[in-house]
């Protein structure tokens, strides 16, 4: 058995110098790095009282960059649409073990409870930590619980076509109304009053598109889940 | 026994030589496993780290979470929150490409039965 042949050592030794490099250049980075540095943050959550949304990172995620988000969830979108175009089949889930009897009705038992913890997280999120790409996160491994535990069990395709649909499209008809009303894509028309900061219903659209959000990426995310499960058993 | 960690600079050391150290992991895996699913997986790793390094470098110990309540509206000592929603962003671009690449290793394998990129040379002649 030849050592030197089964270590790389030139590609070892040439990531100990470049490893030790960019140490070097973050150590002096870092020794000049000014006391203040948080300028933006802080110009940030001033501005962000004005909006009555209690999550600051709530407001930059879907309101001060909320174009970037809709390109986001579009990424998302088509991430889903080229999985399903490569790996769709017609044949059910083929995971060869039966799974058993405990996990089947503990997967039963414990899909309500996720689904509901997954809607209470997206519908918090301008509250508290979390919001929709968390919630549909959630939601979508809910649904790999219910895949993996139940060889019959499949995603409805009906229903995720008509939820992705009334999300995208609602998403851009809240911007749309924003732009009629107060002149910028994804204005925020609706009432946000800084007195009613931390209540359920305050921040005026901001609430609703991260629901909105939560319902794209908790279907796309289950579409993906389901796609890489199931395969055609010809490979 | 433990207050010296709670030091800005040696937070921000560790969580520098911490994730550099993460990152090389993954390039080291990227560079040099030969099965397609690792690389990808290697990818990933390199990814997280990066995460780690933007949090790890604005998270300050003295500084609460940027959530406000309308008694609370001072902002001087909260956490900067454009990094997080930058990594949110990051997070999720990253779980796609990841997804896309592996139904891309699945259906080249399910075509040719090969996951080794040694062997991967159909566009060679």
């Amino acid at each position: 058995m030849n050592l030197k042949r089964d270590l790389p050592t030139s590609t070892l030794s040439g990531f100990a110098l470049s490893g030790l490099l960019i140490l070097t250049l973050l150590n002096i980075l870092l020794q000049n790095m000014p006391d203040n540095i948080q300028t933006a943050g802080n110009e940030l959550l001033k501005l962000n009282a004005n909006e009555g949304v209690a999550n600051a990172v709530t407001t930059v995620v879907v309101y001060f960059r909320g174009f970037d988000t809709l390109g986001e969830i579009a990424v998302l979108f088509i991430a889903s649409l080229g999985l399903g175009l490569m790996l769709h089949s017609n044949t059910r889930c083929d995971i060869k073990a039966e799974s058993n009897f405990m996990l089947q009705t503990a997967s039963k038992l414990l899909f309500p409870i996720i689904l509901l913890f997954g809607i209470y997280v997206m519908i918090y999120g301008h509250l508290s930590p979390g919001g929709g790409f968390q919630g549909g996160v959630i939601i979508a491994s809910g649904v790999l619980l219910l895949l993996i535990s139940h060889k019959e069990f499949e995603v409805p395709h009906s229903v995720i076509v008509a939820l992705e649909t009334f999300a995208g499209v609602s998403y851009v008809l809240i911007g749309l109304i924003g732009l009629l009303v107060l002149d910028t894509f994804l204005g925020n028309f609706l009432p946000h009053d800084i007195s009613q900061m931390g209540m359920l219903i305050s921040g005026g659209i901001i609430p609703i598109i991260y629901i909105i959000v939560g319902i794209k990426v908790g279907s796309e995310m289950s579409m993906i889940v389901q796609n890489l499960i199931k395969r055609s058993d010809d490979v | 026994m433990f207050e010296f960690l709670n030091q800005q600079e040696v937070i921000k050391t560790i969580v520098t030589i911490g994730s550099m150290v993460l990152f090389f992991v993954g390039l080291f895996g990227l560079l040099t496993r030969k099965h397609i699913i690792k690389i990808f997986i290697s990818i990933a790793i390199m990814e997280s780290s990066i995460f780690l390094l933007f949090i790890g470098l604005t998270f300050n110990t003295d500084f609460i979470a940027p959530i406000l309540d309308n008694t609370h509206v001072n902002v001087s000592n909260m956490n900067d929150p454009v990094p997080h929603a930058m990594l949110l962003t990051a997070i999720v671009i990253g779980m796609a490409v990841l997804a896309l690449g592996v139904s891309f290793a699945i259906e080249y394998f399910k075509l040719t039965g090969k996951t080794d990129i040694n062997e991967m040379n159909e566009m060679k002649h």
